[in-house]
This record gives structure tokens, C-alpha cells and sequence, in this order.
């Protein structure tokens, strides 16, 4: 009797496991499914504007009268940008560098150059029309790759991604297939990623277009404001010291942690719960941080305002004067620019974090200022009543003044910078200071923590 | 008769004074009175979504003022510049109120939180440098930013951080864990323009990484347990 029971509950306990194991069996099969289907999409998608694109080159090279010309342009960028989208969707096996991103986005940005240019009356010159070809000779074979990717995964039942490595090869008894794709070596792809790899690795081998992009880089390829010389650790360290003596730390005993390699590169220390970088040339601090816990406050944002600009003048930044601040609780961020015969120079920026318990300097970031620092001549320019008549009608000017503002592509435009109200909305407008034009809008947003450019 | 009349008015009088005091309870306000331990309502509620949306966690928000929310309140005290005493009076709830409330534009209106950005930023911040030092928060923040910046990378923060295979805490999910207040802080940061990475483009754990690819960049900085490279 009692036997029975036992039989019956496991039979029960093996019919349920099995039912709950088809569901979840099923369960997954629908999601891989669901995967599958979002990844043929990205890859059917990128195809599909990889083709369009390459035939609004095509027709953008063709076209003779300017309203065709920029129509084929702006399709390419927007094109060009899709496929982009696209692409960023498709599995891929690397987190590298992509090639077939960086050729889709300078092709993208090449035609709308040209676009404005036309737009704006302009012309293109030969050679423009010579990258113009460039890019489309270079553009059909990744579309015809791309194509024969699809076609492959028809006929030969291409996969996504090359099959994780399989318990012999993580046992090291075998070459990882991850790598040997990434080196780009020419054995015909087993899967659509490596297939991309290879396209990534035939662009790769191809010379760079000869443009120059307007792409914003966030970093110089040598620092323009670092002094003279250059200085060894210890040298290092008694600036280090230095700094922190000035800031409230007397005899601080910094360690030394380590070295940076970019083209700012410099000497890292540590001090209690900070950390700060003195550069290698010039010894100038460049970064510093410090972690210690904040008690609750004592002051206010003005008094933090008035602790910056004594540290400032403590720390010899004379020239710089407070622009902006954000809240952040316990201490608050204040952004100081450099000024030159009244003259705002935005890219020469240095960042002050005032802890609101002691009024203590807790961050300090002049990476921006030493980057882009330099004597500046200055251009002649339109008279500010000029430039006022330049400004749309109903533009309530609350403030001006003169500025040089960074534009993409680390270039950087003298101009007027008007503050002022339209329709309830408040805007910085900015207009070449040579010849007026509008270089740049930003409008003011007030959020909880101060004010907000976008 | 009279009895009946007398008797009809007790129920009204009786009816009033619950409904008027039950409402006082239901609609009490976030502010109204002082929230600490043990406290129950829909105030409790509201403060604990606060929280969470600046990055404290509490648990699950379910109107009561336990101990995670206690230590919740003391974390956002002591991060705030407040004196830390776990309990919700009048200057903790305004500083809650006023960081969570909405972007305006010059005339007042409202424009929303203006934070999309940031708010994707510092979950993959929370993903992939807990536990690291500020500064290399605001580094990992800043490498996405800077891979923007880059023409061999996708153009949004999103295309960026949902590139398949770019970051491992997507492919395991903890890309959806709520984010810390110190990762919000950090994407904040980043997004205003501080850069501590030195113009990096990726960045890996040396002492877990083999991948050849990544080694093979020319390294930049070492912060925390990140290298950041080229």
C-alpha cells in the first residue's frame, strides 16, 4: 500500500518536471525567436539603407543643378546615418574599433558639408568631387559584401556569432576562434560577424580621405597652455605639496601611485582619500580630487562663490572669472573661464568643487585650460551696435559681450555673445564677431541644480 | 418621529467627521509632518519613490518607513550637506523635493527632467564601476561620451551602451539594476564636460581581462581597478 503511494507521487513529481521542462523549453524557444527575428531586422535594415546610400552617391555625383545636388547630399547623410543605426544593432564579435562605422559616419558628414555648402551658395571644388567618387568606389564592394552576407545566410546557414569556444579550447588545448577573427585573417567567415570583421579589416587597409572632418574631438594632439620644461617626480611632489599646503593641507605627505600617457601626461598622487595629477611638463596641477566625507553644511552657495575666487587668487589663476555653478549637495561645482581685454575665452575653462561644511577646495580640473591655452589675436571685428541689427527682431538682449567660443573639429570663433529672451524662453545666441554670422544657439534650461545649456 | 430625526443626524455628523478625517489621512501631503521610523502612508510612499529616483535605494517602495529607507535618508543626509539623523522633517523632504522636481525654461514652464541622457549614462556606470573611486566613475561615464565624440562609433548614449557585445554588464543584465546616487552624480558630472579618463575610448579590468584586442591599445591611466585606453 505504502509502495503504491511512493510510486504514484514520483510518477506525479516526474509528469509535472517534464511539463514545467517543455514549457520553459518552449518558453526560450520563443525568445531566441524573438532574437533572431530583432537581428535579421537590423541586418535586413543596414542592407537596405547600405543600398540607398550607395545610389544617392551615385546620383549625388551626377547632379549638376543645386536643388538635385543638395537633395542627393542630404540623403546620403541621413542615409548614411540609419545605416549607422543599424549597424550598432547587428551581433558583433569585438568591441573594437569599427571601420564601417567610421567610413559610414565621415561619408555621412562629408555630404552634409557639402549640402550646406550649396545650400548656402557655395561651390565644391574638384578635389571634393574627387573624395565625393572616392567614397562611393569604396562604398559598393561593403554593399556587395553586406548583400552576399544575406544571400550566405540562405544557402549556407551563416550564424551571428562564431560558436563560443568550446570546453577544449578553454582547457587551452586549442586556439580561441574569437582572436583569430579579430586578427582579420582571410578564412572564409563562418558567421555574419566575422564576415563584418573582414569588411572592417579591407577598409582598414585603405588610405584615409583626404578632408578635414568636423567631428568634435574632446582631446588636442599636444597641449597648447602647459609651461615650459619638463619635471621629474620628485619635482612633482613638491608642487603636489605645494597645492595642498595652499588648499588646507599643511604638510601633506602625497604618494606616489603612478604615471598617465596621454599627450598630457603626467604624475599621479595620493593623499589620504585625494588623488591629483601634476604634469610632466611644466609641473602644473592638472586634476585633483578629494573623496573625504562632508559634513553637514555650514554654507551657502554665494559664500562658496567667495571661497573659490579666494582660492583662485591663492592658487595664482588670476586671469579666470566664475561663469557658471551647479549644486551637487554637499559641495558645489563652479566652472571659471579665462579673460583677455574683456574678451571670454570658453575653451580656456578650469572647474572648481567647493565643499559647502568648511568651504575647502575638494575638486579641481584644469585638464581643459592647459589643453587649449594660448595667445590668441584677435581679428577686427563688427562694431556691438553692428552686431545688435544682426540679432532676429523681438531678441530682449539682457546681456553682451565678447567671446571665443569652441566650435567642432577643435576649431574655436571670436564672437558676440548675447543672453537674452525670445517668446519666454532664454537663449545664448552667439554671432561671428567678424562678419556676423550666427555661429551658435544655446538655449538656457533651470534645473534643480542650476542653470543648464543645451 | 423625533427619535428617527435625532438618530439620522448622529449618522450624518458622525459620517462627516470620519469622511473629514479619513481624507486628512489620505491626502496628507509629502511635508506635512515630520516622517521617521515606523511611519505608514501614502507621504512614505512618495518619499521612497524620491529616493529611489536619486538613487537610494530603498527596497521595494511599499509606504512603510523601515530600516532600509531610515538608511536611505541617512545616506542622502550625509550626502547632502544635512545634519544625518534617518528621519524625513522639513529641510530633508525640501532638498528631496527640489532635486526631483522638473527642468524649467526662462518663464517657468516645465520642459520635463531634461536627464534621458544621463539617466542611461549613470546605469552603465552603476554596471560597470561599482565599487571604484569617484573619479573612475566619472572616467567610465566620460569614455562613453567620448566614443560619441568618435567617427568609429555610434552617435547616442543608448547605440552606444546597447552596441551588442560593447559592455558585459549589458549582456548580463545589471545594465537594469537601479542606479547608485554616485553613479547619477558622476554621469552629471560627465555630462557637463569633466573628462578625468584623459579622452579614453575604452577601458578593462587588468586583472581579469586576456582579450588581445584590448591590451594591444596604447593605455592611457590606470584609476581604481580600470585601465583606460586609446
Amino acid at each position: 500500500m505504502h509502495r503504491k503511494l511512493w510510486i504514484g507521487a514520483i510518477a506525479l513529481a516526474l509528469l509535472i518536471s517534464l511539463g514545467w521542462g517543455w514549457n520553459e523549453y518552449r518558453l526560450a524557444g520563443e525568445y531566441r525567436l524573438a532574437a533572431e527575428n530583432n537581428n535579421r531586422r537590423a541586418l535586413n535594415d543596414f542592407a537596405s539603407h547600405l543600398d540607398q546610400l550607395e545610389t544617392d552617391l551615385a546620383k549625388g555625383n551626377v547632379a549638376s543643378n543645386p536643388a538635385q545636388k543638395i537633395l542627393y547630399l542630404s540623403q546620403v547623410s541621413s542615409k548614411s546615418e540609419a545605416a549607422l543605426k543599424d549597424f550598432a544593432q547587428i551581433p558583433a564579435q569585438q568591441t573594437g574599433l569599427s571601420y564601417v562605422g567610421q567610413f559610414l559616419t565621415q561619408s555621412g558628414e562629408f555630404a552634409r558639408i557639402l549640402a550646406q555648402r550649396v545650400a548656402g551658395g557655395g561651390a565644391i571644388t574638384s578635389e571634393e568631387e574627387t573624395t565625393l567618387r572616392d567614397m562611393h568606389e569604396r562604398l559598393m564592394p561593403v554593399n556587395q559584401q553586406v548583400q552576399d552576407l544575406i544571400l550566405r545566410m540562405d544557402t549556407e546557414k551563416l550564424v551571428w556569432t562564431d560558436p563560443d569556444p568550446s570546453w577544449r579550447q578553454r582547457l587551452g588545448l586549442g586556439t580561441q576562434v574569437a582572436e583569430a577573427a579579430a586578427d582579420g585573417s582571410e578564412a572564409p567567415s563562418k558567421s555574419v560577424s566575422s564576415g563584418l570583421d573582414q569588411l572592417d579589416a579591407g577598409l582598414q587597409k585603405l588610405p584615409p580621405f583626404s578632408y578635414t572632418g568636423e567631428y568634435s574631438t574632446r582631446v588636442v594632439a599636444k597641449p597648447l597652455g602647459l609651461p615650459a620644461g619638463e619635471v621629474t617626480k620628485d619635482q612633482a611632489l613638491e608642487k603636489a605639496r605645494d597645492f595642498l599646503s595652499k588648499i588646507g593641507y599643511a604638510d601633506a605627505t602625497p604618494e606616489f601611485s603612478g604615471e598617465s600617457q596621454t599627450e598630457l601626461a603626467c604624475y599621479i598622487f595620493n593623499y589620504k582619500e585625494s588623488y591629483l595629477e601634476v604634469s610632466r611638463q611644466g609641473g602644473a596641477i592638472v586634476l585633483y580630487r578629494d573623496q573625504r566625507a562632508i559634513e553637514p553644511k555650514t554654507l551657502k552657495v554665494e559664500d562658496a562663490s567667495n571661497k573659490a575666487k579666494a582660492i583662485l587668487q591663492a592658487l595664482g589663476w588670476q586671469q579666470v572669472a566664475i561663469t557658471s555653478s551647479e549644486e551637487f549637495g554637499s559641495y558645489v561645482q563652479f566652472d571659471a573661464v579665462y579673460e583677455k581685454d574683456g574678451v571670454r575665452i570658453y575653451p580656456d575653462k578650469v572647474r572648481l568643487m567647493i565643499a559647502l561644511d568648511n568651504g575647502q577646495l575638494v575638486g579641481f580640473d584644469a585638464t581643459p585650460y592647459y589643453a587649449f591655452h594660448h595667445e590668441r589675436t584677435f581679428p577686427a571685428k563688427l562694431t556691438m551696435e553692428q552686431a545688435v541689427r544682426k540679432l532676429r527682431p523681438n531678441f530682449q538682449v539682457l546681456e553682451s559681450r565678447l567671446a571665443v567660443i569652441p566650435k567642432s573639429g577643435n576649431k574655436e570663433v571670436y564672437s558676440y555673445e548675447f543672453r537674452g529672451r525670445y517668446q519666454g524662453e532664454e537663449y545664448l545666441i552667439y554671432l561671428n564677431a567678424t562678419n556676423g554670422a550666427e555661429e551658435k544657439i544655446q538655449r538656457i534650461i533651470k534645473t534643480p541644480r542650476g542653470e543648464y545649456l543645451k | 418621529m423625533k427619535v428617527h430625526i435625532r438618530h439620522w443626524r448622529m449618522v450624518i455628523t458622525i459620517g462627516l467627521l470620519l469622511s473629514i478625517t479619513l481624507s486628512g489621512f489620505a491626502y496628507a501631503a509629502l511635508g506635512d509632518r515630520l516622517l521617521g521610523r515606523g511611519s505608514k502612508g501614502s507621504e512614505v510612499t512618495e518619499l521612497q519613490k524620491k529616493l529611489v529616483q536619486l538613487g537610494y535605494t530603498v527596497g521595494t517602495v511599499d509606504g512603510k518607513y523601515g530600516s532600509k529607507t531610515e538608511a536611505a535618508i541617512r545616506r542622502f543626509q550625509k550626502e547632502h550637506g544635512l545634519r544625518v539623523d534617518g528621519l524625513a522633517g522639513t529641510q530633508t523632504i525640501k532638498e528631496l523635493k527640489r532635486l526631483t522636481g522638473q527642468s524649467t525654461n526662462a518663464s517657468g514652464k516645465a520642459v520635463g527632467y531634461k536627464n534621458i541622457d544621463t539617466n542611461l549614462l549613470a546605469r552603465a556606470v552603476n554596471a560597470e564601476a561599482r565599487g571604484e573611486p569617484y573619479i573612475g566613475q566619472v572616467a567610465v561615464a566620460a569614455v562613453i561620451l567620448n566614443r560619441i565624440a568618435d567617427p568609429a562609433f555610434p552617435k547616442t548614449v543608448a547605440d552606444i551602451v546597447y552596441q551588442p557585445r560593447a559592455f558585459s554588464s549589458v549582456d548580463d543584465g545589471q545594465i537594469n539594476l537601479p542606479p547608485s546616487a554616485s553613479a547619477i552624480r558622476a554621469a552629471q558630472e560627465a555630462v557637463t564636460g569633466s573628462d578625468p579618463s584623459g579622452g579614453a575610448l575604452f577601458f578593462f579590468n587588468p586583472a581579469k581581462t586576456s582579450n588581445k584586442y584590448i591590451w594591444s591599445r596604447p593605455q592611457i591611466k590606470q584609476i581604481g581597478n580600470h585601465m583606460f585606453t586609446k
